[in-house]
């Protein structure tokens, strides 16, 4: 890696005011895990990082707001979430994705914030959320402002963030949660080892009464370049009561509507069966956590 | 090391100890090329392997993707801290008696990791063992004995 400037200022608004929209060598910098990578591979040579570590204090923190949203902060570490009791009561299905999320050493590290503003599309969390409607909370020098997971994330690496703000925080809304009656899955296949990046992620949530599934959400990450909410196969999953004739029929939707993208991890059109496939068996996984 | 541009100080293996590092130096470079503690080694580079596992405030951390200049203020822990006196662990002893190694270039991470998984959980099933160990690979492929090694340390926790 080449040498940079590393800051490390205490207080939200003295980030704000070491980053700058203008210049491009200058990044924020949570866990690190990602930028490191990007860094010794040469991709990325900041002139300058502002470490948002000594925000952790502030921005650290997993708890309920009052109108019984679960709030993530920006810099808790994924394994915070993975080992939190009001994760686990609220959104359960964020504890499980976590067990198979890269490994311990990079949970331990790794924060929310940087999860979702890195962009990759192989990461676990920005499906999840997205199933949940999430709301990606933002702040920068004229203020904070809030995105879903779709306006945060604009492309491949690419994002709706300017280069002088920071990810404060994520809320899942009191609608999405488990008290809600939502269920929710996050299934993911790795075509190599188990903790490899996976060839296709599949997200769905959906609220289940009377045997019947109703505002379901599908979200397809890594199979993709960005997290694609798959809307066909939602529609055929709402109102249904996810038997297998409809179980395929959306799977052929999911295929048929998203487009999906060749990489390492397998061809597009080896990602599209998988998808195919996954959609029945993540609505099913769902289904037994009623 | 070059372009040493600020120093750090921090506890190693349980002694106060402070380096001058640079900025874009990881903190598995000042443990090494420092300290010359050699147990936690690069190997993928990418925090895949395990290889260069360190324990900082008691979580471990690839060392190869974590800045040196993180480490200030910090608690760090190697592998050469699991002997005390010159005596193993109940742990290392354990690698020893099941083989749960071949050429050792993994071990130090394996051995690392394995300490966290039984404080956390001191009597782990397999699978659970398998999951938390997923991020360490052994290219001479000794995975069955690692995971007979953890059983047999589990079993023996008051020794630990």
């Amino acid at each position: 890696m080449t040498p940079f400037e590393l800051l490390e200022p205490q207080t939200l608004p003295e980030a704000l005011a070491l980053l700058s929209d203008d210049d491009a060598g200058i990044r924020p910098i949570g866990g690190g895990t990602a930028l490191m990578l990007m860094m010794k591979a040469a991709v990325l040579a900041p002139t300058r990082l502002v470490s948002l570590r000594g925000l952790q204090g502030t921005l650290g923190s997993i708890a309920m707001t009052a109108d019984g949203a679960l709030h993530l902060g920006g810099l808790a570490s994924l394994s915070a979430l993975e080992h939190s009791a009001l994760v686990a009561q609220h959104a359960p299905v964020i504890t499980r994705a976590m067990t198979h999320l890269s490994n311990v050493r990079v949970r331990n590290v790794a924060t929310v914030g940087g999860a979702l503003a890195h962009a990759d599309p192989h990461m676990d969390l920005p499906p999840v959320l997205a199933a949940l409607d999430a709301r990606v909370q933002i702040a920068g020098p004229l203020g904070t402002r809030e995105l879903t997971i779709d306006e945060l994330i604009s492309g491949y690496y690419e994002t709706a963030l300017k280069r002088n703000e920071i990810i404060t925080g994520v809320q899942i809304p009191a609608s999405a949660g488990r008290a809600a009656g939502r269920c929710a899955a996050y299934l993911k296949c790795t075509t190599r080892a188990a903790d490899d990046w996976p060839a296709l992620g599949v997200a769905v949530s959906f609220l289940y009464s009377n045997r019947t599934i109703s505002d379901a959400r599908v979200v397809i990450g890594a199979a993709t370049d960005r997290p694609t909410r798959a809307r066909a196969a939602e529609a055929l999953l709402s109102q249904s009561m996810g038997d297998a004739t409809t179980l395929q029929k959306a799977g052929d939707a999911l295929a048929a509507e998203v487009q999906f993208t060749t990489d390492a991890q397998g061809s597009a059109a080896y990602k599209r069966q998988l998808a195919r496939v996954h959609l029945g068996r993540a609505v099913n996984a769902a289904l037994a956590q009623t | 090391m070059t372009v040493a541009n600020r120093t750090i100080a921090f506890t190693l293996n349980g002694a106060p100890v402070s380096a001058a590092i640079g900025t874009h130096h990881t903190l598995l470079e000042v443990v090494r090329d420092t300290f010359g503690l050699n147990g936690a080694r690069e190997s993928c580079g990418q925090g895949l392997c395990g290889c260069c596992t360190l324990i900082v405030n008691g979580q471990s951390v690839s060392g190869c993707l974590y800045l040196a200049a993180f480490a200030d203020g910090t608690d760090v822990r190697t592998v050469e801290s699991m002997a005390v006196e010159g005596k193993l662990s109940s742990l290392q002893q354990a690698f020893i008696e099941c083989g749960a190694f071949q050429c050792g270039f993994c071990t130090s991470g394996f051995l690392l990791m394995s300490e966290q998984l039984l404080a956390q959980n001191p009597n782990p099933s397999e699978a659970e063992i398998r999951n938390y160990l997923s991020g360490n690979l052994c290219r001479c492929a000794t995975y069955p004995e690692v995971i007979r090694a953890v059983r047999l340390a589990a079993s023996r926790p008051q020794e630990r």
